[in-house]
């Protein structure tokens, strides 16, 4: 059988401590984490510990098994929190978590992981050359959050759900203020609640065209040169003639 | 050793009453044999030049550091100060660490069971706790299965190899299985013994006729199963029932007993009930909702389930819930008790309607958003209401992505703005499933299928290499293919893909399929008479548009198809009169349904039914046309009809009727060989599967065999109209997704006719039988029926050893 084989079997540690790290260095990365798995509990305590426990968590990074390697790096990080690759290790514990988030229509669980973690590592290492990084990678995961909740409540105007529409895009814009999408948002509300008055009884339909127009108002406030601008003096126009029929109406039906 | 968890700061300078900061000037370790001073310097967290403050936390942590490794048996601290500059020296106490344990006295498959449940781990310190809680574990593990008696013992050997390691042995005799001999129930006047032992579900005296059941005893089930005795007291107005003592006993190594003393108590009565707090509705009506009449036996589950949640009904809560009042409570409260009558006030507060505010999903790390969202039915903005969340749970069930029992829903109230969030869980199972199969297709002799279905394709991140894992998913889109092959002689070729909501905008499916089959047969078998090759040749497509309906409920929906299939024979005798030449068959298919079932792999309540029309144009009323089958014409009638209804527990019973007519326009056309009915066995489908035959099961005859007719080709080809009618009896044994299991006993009758000159919808060959199911996700559904038939098929000879016969099923049947 092949020296591999020969090695895994092997019941001398720093023998296959060593084979690890010359694995590693070759890129051999699966073979490299088999060795370390098998030795770096056993080395605990012993010079190599350390440093055998940060290479079996960057093998298994380096392999794609972000799982095992943000608990080794973890690990890595509360047991030796001097250590000076500690500030690595936290950094690269936050990239395993990255590196789980999942496309932005799936459970965003991992996705919130992640943030923390990095804004753990903000506030531990304030000084490190990483922050830059690591503050690019939070707006990134940020922005896939907000993405996310656009089309969660975009997809009720796609359904022509229109008053579920009007309360998901205000639910939206609340919570993702600063958001790219926000500009989007304040235009599908605006439509959304004018279709919605649209449908309703005629008894509703005055409280609810008013509504259309105050999300009107703060639509232009917001976004004076929006590109939906157009469009939305649009249905502002409609909004207005509707309720001055709805006015007319009302008085000739007191008048009577 | 195992207190010394805390710094013994033992220098006479350091004033304890005064925290003070002092440098490091050094760390010494003291007492390490095998390990590495420097190393165990890194692990403290401490190094020369920190500044630390004494007493304080710094050097409690860096003997937790060290502790926490699980590599050393004691850990203490001396300090000596000059100054402000410390110098620290750690004495340590090594102990034997755990280099490797194995079983033994007990199998492969147990031993891996254990290295899962003790807390042994290889590296660690082997301590006196550590094996207690070993042997804790593997004694637990053998009482669960009822080994009362199981012995650990658990030996120590020094590591030839590591120095400083110890080997454990750890060595299980587990002794004799004990089970429950006897039980004796002692102050019961008002029941039988018999009645109150069969409350206690899990424990069970052992005897030699109870084959299926387990007499086992187990601590934990055995509380729950006192719990139920006393619940079942309660539910016959025994409200001050309680078990006054138990006590186990040992009769034989293998046997004990259990004496239960219950003291009954008296029978308590309603007398009258009041309601307080209502405004919505009166009393009168609540009254009349409720269903419990003054004189009924006092029973406060039943009570419960009246007021708060009836699966089966109608509760009282459901008016309040379903109509917005999400904050509404009613809390029944015994405001007099005279002799053996019970006076209840209703107390009802009603609170405001809430709005739907937000909807939350969470568990979905493969399927998109979108695909379930579109299938919730409370949407914001809207009231709240119970049965629409029942109602979702059972449709994101019916997509059959996740495991239906463990969709969560859960209403999130924010009474300060009178609205509620949603917020909806879901756990993703596989359900794909990929078919490699090779087997004996009786007369076409060996055949390989390769078949590949994808529930929940995405064909819009097909692009996107890095959503192959291995599939892109999460669309909600079907695909599949399916391969059927045995050299030269038989080949089937399919495809199918819907698009459940096309456009994104409404339900609206879209299915295209294409399918190809070529069936030859060789001079060996003597279907052609100049001895020449014989061939069937088949290909077709459909294309179908499904969508669902909001009258006259939103459970329906309808279907519509068109379907094209070319049949080309060569030689092949397959009716009377036509083995060659070519067919062409162009249908229109529409079909109306209705389901409302609860849960796709093991529905528990609602019913379906289907009403499909199949129509040919009607070439032989627009032309003088011959018997020749050029271009097919028929037109055929299917009605499907289940019910399934929740009976007790997990036990539900499924009836079913299904009928199906094949006709042709004009009276003096034939029904052709194409379309027909085939009844009887497990309803596969073997030989002919591509002239549109429907295969129909009827457990307890042979596959194809039943049908009302002596004439040969008619035997061959299939009846013109069937009716099946089937009472079912389903127990569902294990829940599980990965695979769940259900057994079943059935009682069913059909028959399959000829000509309509014999239909008779009342002469049926009956069948009764039981069977069991099994549903894995990668494999569909697989079961196995035992049928036994209660009539004799005319032509048959009727013996009574051949009435019995098993039968295979594979995949979910509709019919």
């Amino acid at each position: 059988c092949s020296n591999f084989q020969k090695l895994l079997k092997s019941t001398d540690v720093s023998k296959k401590y060593q084979a690890a790290l010359e694995y590693y260095e070759q890129e051999e990365y699966y073979r490299s984490s088999q060795l370390f798995d098998q030795v770096t509990d056993l080395m605990a305590g012993t010079e190599e510990g350390e440093k055998a426990q940060f290479y079996r968590a960057k093998a298994h990074f380096m392999q794609g098994n972000y799982i095992l390697s943000e608990a080794y790096f973890r690990t890595f990080h509360t047991t030796y929190p001097r250590s000076p690759l500690a500030e690595e290790a936290l950094f690269m514990q936050a990239q395993s978590l990255y590196e789980q988030s999942p496309s932005y229509q799936e459970d965003q669980t991992p996705t919130l992981t992640a943030i923390e973690a990095y804004e753990e590592f903000l506030v531990r290492y304030p000084t490190s050359e990483r922050i830059a990084e690591a503050n690019r990678v939070i707006e990134e995961l940020y922005q896939k959050l907000d993405r996310k909740a656009f089309n969660q409540a975009r997809l009720y105007y796609q359904l022509r759900y229109w008053r579920s529409a009007a309360v998901a895009l205000n639910n939206f814009q609340k919570e993702h203020a600063s958001s790219p999408y926000s500009e989007e948002a304040a235009f599908l509300k605006l439509d959304a609640q004018y279709r919605f008055a649209l449908e309703s009884v005629p008894a509703k339909q005055e409280e609810r065209f008013d509504q259309a127009v105050d999300y009107f108002q703060s639509f232009v406030d917001m976004y004076p040169e929006s590109q939906y601008r157009r469009e939305a003096e649009r249905v502002f126009d409609a909004v207005q003639s509707a309720l001055a029929t709805l006015r007319k109406s009302s008085a000739n039906n007191q008048n009577s | 050793s195992q207190v010394v968890n805390r710094p013994t700061q033992s220098s006479s300078l350091i004033d304890y009453s005064q925290p003070k900061q002092y440098r490091i000037g050094g760390i010494a370790i003291s007492g390490s044999k095998f390990l590495e001073p420097i190393a165990l310097t890194s692990l403290t967290g401490l190094k020369e030049g920190d500044m630390i403050t004494v007493p304080g936390e710094d050097i409690s942590r860096a003997i937790q550091n060290l502790w926490d490794q699980g590599i050393l048996g004691d850990v203490d601290v001396s300090a000596r100060t000059e100054g402000d500059v410390i110098f620290l020296t750690f004495n340590l106490t090594e102990s034997p660490r755990l280099s490797n344990f194995r079983f033994s006295g007990i199998n492969k498959s147990q031993a891996d069971a254990l290295r899962e449940k003790v807390p042994l781990q290889k590296g660690r310190l082997v301590t006196d706790a550590i094996l207690s809680s070993t042997r804790n574990a593997v004694r637990e593990y053998y009482i669960e299965k009822s080994f009362l008696n199981a012995k650990v013992n658990i030996t120590q050997r020094p590591d030839s190899v590591l120095p400083n390691s110890v080997v454990l042995n750890i060595n299980v005799d587990k002794g004799d299985k004990v089970k429950v001999g006897e039980i004796e129930i002692v102050g019961n006047e008002a029941f039988t013994d018999k009645k109150l032992k069969r409350q206690l579900k899990n424990t069970k005296e052992k005897k030699f006729y109870k084959i299926f059941t387990s007499s086992k005893y187990n601590r934990t089930k055995f509380e729950e199963d006192k719990e139920a005795l006393i619940t079942f007291y309660n539910t016959q107005g025994y409200r001050d029932a309680t078990i006054v003592s138990d006590s186990v006993y040992k009769i034989s190594e293998d046997r004990l007993g259990i004496i239960l003393t219950v003291d009954e108590g008296q029978q308590y009565y309603y007398r009258n009930i009041t309601w307080t707090g209502n405004y919505l509705y009166d009393d009168e009506y609540l009254a009349r909702v409720l269903g419990i009449e003054k004189g009924d036996v006092y029973d406060q589950e039943e009570l419960a389930k009246r007021l708060t949640y009836n699966p089966a009904g109608v509760d009282v809560s459901a008016l309040y819930q379903n109509d917005g009042y999400l904050f509404s409570n009613i809390e029944p409260v015994e405001v007099r008790v005279e002799g053996d009558s019970i006076d209840i006030e209703m107390r009802v507060f009603e609170g405001t309607q809430a709005t739907i505010n937000q909807i939350l999903i969470s568990g979905n790390d493969k399927t998109s958003d979108h695909v379930i969202l579109r299938e919730i039915r409370t949407l914001p903005g809207q009231k709240y209401s119970r049965d629409d969340l029942i109602r979702t749970r059972n449709e994101l069930a019916a997509l059959g992505y996740f495991d239906p029992e463990t969709i969560g829903l859960n209403p999130i109230p924010n009474p300060a703005d009178g609205t509620v969030d949603i917020a909806y869980s879901v756990v993703e199972r596989p359900n794909d499933q990929i078919s490699l199969s090779g087997g004996w297709g009786g007369p076409i002799g060996a055949v390989g299928t390769v078949g590949l279905t994808l529930n929940n394709f995405s064909t819009r991140k097909m692009l996107n290499l890095s959503e192959w894992k291995p599939i892109p998913t999460g669309d909600g889109q079907r695909l599949n293919l399916n391969i059927q092959a045995n050299g030269k002689y038989y080949q089937s070729y399919s495809f199918s893909f819907t698009e459940p909501w096309l456009g994104g905008r409404k339900a609206n499916s879209l299915t295209v399929s294409l399918f190809k089959t070529i069936y030859r047969r060789g001079q060996l078998q003597q279907q052609s008479q100049d001895g020449a090759e014989s061939l069937l040749n088949v290909n077709g497509g459909a294309i179908s548009l499904g969508r669902r309906l909001n009258w006259p409920d939103n459970y329906f929906y309808m279907n519509h198809s068109l379907s094209y299939s070319r049949y080309r024979l060569e030689n092949y005798a397959l009716f009377s009169g036509f083995s060659n030449g070519i067919s062409n068959s162009i249908s229109v298919v529409n079909t109306l349904g209705r389901s409302s079932i609860d849960n796709p792999t093991f529905p528990r309540r609602g019913s379906s039914f289907t009403l499909s029309v199949n129509l040919t144009p009607p070439y032989s009323l627009l032309s003088d046309r011959g018997d020749d089958f050029e271009y097919i014409e028929f037109n055929k009638f299917m009605f499907d009809a289940s019910y399934f209804i929740n009976v007790a527990g997990n036990l539900v019973i499924n009836t079913r009727a299904h009928f199906g007519f094949l006709g042709t326009y004009s009276k003096d056309s034939e029904i052709g060989p194409f379309e027909r009915f085939k009844l009887g066995g497990a309803g596969l489908g073997g030989g002919n599967v591509f002239v549109g035959t429907e295969y129909i099961g009827l457990r307890g005859y042979d596959d194809e065999s039943v049908i009302n007719t002596n004439n040969g080709t008619l035997l061959n080809a299939g009846g013109i109209a069937y009716n099946k009618f089937v009472v079912e009896a389903r127990q569902l044994i294990s829940p599980n997704p990965a695979a769940t299991i259900y057994g079943l006993a059935f009682l069913e009758a059909g028959n399959n006719f000829g000509n309509y000159k014999d239909y008779n919808p009342f002469k049926l060959y009956r069948s009764v039988g039981v069977g069991a199911r099994i549903f894995m996700s990668a494999f569909g559904l697989l079961g196995f029926d035992y049928g036994w038939r209660l009539d004799t098929l005319p032509g048959s000879t009727g013996r009574n050893a051949d009435r019995g016969m098993f039968h295979f099923i594979i995949g979910q049947q509709i019919r």
